[in-house]
Order: structure tokens, then sequence, then C-alpha cells
């Protein structure tokens, strides 16, 4: 039995799932899913799709090269049985697991750090212009909670006076 | 799902190169042939200076399909053609090669009738291409 990795998105194919497609020049091409299977029929190139792991490596979106990565090579060759290997491989596997999608998340969190300060302007420009689908104009006034806090103007003296004859 | 009139290719040395195929061996209603299946053919194709000729009715069986084999272990595999090989009616094959890639786990479960059929799966991480020679030599 082996865990075989999907043609089109790279998800491991577990027994039981999936189709394979033999082509004519011996190349065996492994789908976990429909989706894949029907994106490959449909000519797709994976490094163009973009929930796939071939275009998230190729744009830098995920880890490419990792020491962790070298754990999981395809060996061809089987071991002979041992009980101490195996114990220490399965413990092996947990850790590896752990420690390799740790150094993911944080290559995606550093990746993510540089837009910080543009995501928190465009968050704050949102919040100031569409303020009326969270709370109508009319009630904003009433009670200007959800309001951002006003800037003061100073008013100059010359304006006061221009404003009196209005009133009258 | 090989029916009456599908177009085969041939994937052996036989001679013949193309088949049409008339009827599917086994139940006298059997709608679809899949790999394994023996049927009858007529020879649509031929390739020149060979024993077999045009039109000639032949018993072949099937060892690519481009409908998906489901496998016991759920393993389900598709290929790229319709691909059948030239038999006798004993089940001995009529060529001495066989080119192209077949899969050996289904021929080797217990069928008398291709039982001198050795094949092997080409592995395509080796990168092998090629044909196979047949356990036995068709005597001519």
């Amino acid at each position: 039995m082996r865990l075989e990795k999907c043609w089109f998105c790279s998800s491991t194919v577990y027994p039981g799932h999936g189709i394979q497609f033999v082509r004519n020049d011996a190349k065996i091409f492994r789908f976990c899913r429909s989706k894949c299977h029907k994106n490959f029929k449909m000519k797709r190139n994976p490094r163009k799709v973009k929930w796939t792991k071939a275009y998230r490596r190729l744009h830098g979106k995920d880890m490419t090269q990792d020491s962790t990565f070298e754990f999981e090579r395809k060996r061809n060759r089987p071991e002979r049985y041992d009980r101490n290997l195996a114990e220490n491989t399965l413990k092996a596997i947990k850790k590896i697991d752990k420690i390799r999608s740790d150094r993911a998340s944080d290559h995606i969190k550093n990746r993510l750090k540089t837009g910080k300060v543009q995501r928190q302007k465009e968050a704050r420009k949102q919040l100031e212009q569409g303020i009326h689908l969270v709370k109508a104009p009319l009630a904003l006034a009433q009670d200007s909670s959800l309001c951002l806090p006003k800037i003061k103007v100073n008013v100059s003296q010359a304006q006061i006076e221009e404003n009196q004859p209005m009133e009258e | 799902m090989i029916q009456p009139q599908t177009h085969l290719n041939v994937a052996d040395n036989s001679g013949a190169r193309e088949l049409v195929c008339i009827r599917i061996i086994g139940a006298s209603n059997r709608r679809y042939a899949h790999i394994c299946d023996i049927i009858v053919a007529v020879i649509k194709e031929i390739v020149l200076n060979t024993p077999l000729e045009r039109s000639e009715v032949i018993i072949a069986i099937i060892v690519r399909t481009h409908k998906e084999l489901k496998h016991d272990n759920g393993m389900i595999i598709r290929y790229d053609d319709n691909v059948a090989v030239v038999i006798d009616q004993e089940g001995n094959p009529k060529g001495t090669q066989i080119f192209g890639i077949v899969d050996e786990t289904q021929f080797t479960m217990g069928k008398d009738t291709i039982a001198n059929i050795k094949t092997s799966i080409r592995n395509a991480d080796m990168n092998r291409k090629g044909t196979i020679q047949i356990g036995y030599l068709n005597k001519k």
C-alpha cells in the first residue's frame, strides 16, 4: 500500500480513492477526486490553477524548500521489517509533520506581514465610506458611537459674522 | 465498455491492426465487454504480408479500455484507448509479442484461456517502453 500524490492538486491519494489514468507512453496520472480528473481532461495546467499546490509553490505562496521534505522522499526499496524501526518511524512521522506544518504557517505569516499596514488603511477607509451599511445615517447622527472620532476644525471669526445676516 | 461496432486497436504482432467487435462471448445478451473479456471481432485493417486477412472473423481478448476498470482493492484505472489481442479458440495468442501497457494482475486471475499470456505492467517511474515476449512461441 502506498500513499500517492494527486497529479493535479498534490494532495495525498489514499487507497480506495480517486482514478488512475495510464497514458499510452506508460505515464501514470493519479487523481484524488473527480474535480482534479475533470480539470486534467480539460487540459488545464495545474501551475495556472490557483488552488493547486503546484501554483502555490510556483508563486511563492507556500514553502518550497525545507529539510523536512527530505524525509518524505519516495523510496523504491522496501525495508525489512524491524519493530523498533517501525515504532521510531511512527513517532518521527508525527513530530516531523508538526515541525513542517509550523514552518509552513510561519512562512505564510511572514508573507502576509508586509501588507499589514496597507490592509489596515483599506479597512479604515472601508469603514468610513460604508458606515451606512452598518447603521442608518439618521441614527448615526443621534448616537455617534459607531463613528470614527471626528476631527475638530477651528472656525475662523470671519465666517461667524457672515452667517448672522442669514439667521435673521 | 466495448460493444458491437466498437473499433479496437490491436496490441500484438499477429497481423491485424484494427478490429471491429461483433459479439461479446459470455451470456447471450451481454451488453458490454471490459478488460479480460473475450470478443468476436472482424479485422478491418491489416499489416501487409501477414497470415491474417481483412474481413476475417477472429476472436480477441480485450487488454485496455478507455472506460475505467474497478479493481477489488478500490483502484480505478483508465487507459487511453481500446485495445485487444488476437487469440485463437483455445486462448493462445496468435502473435508472439504484445505491445504497449497491459495490466498483469487482471490476466493472471485464474482465467484458463489466457494462461499462456505473460504480461507485465509498465512502471512509469522506470520509464520503460517497448514490447513483451509472450511465454510460448506461436509456431507457424
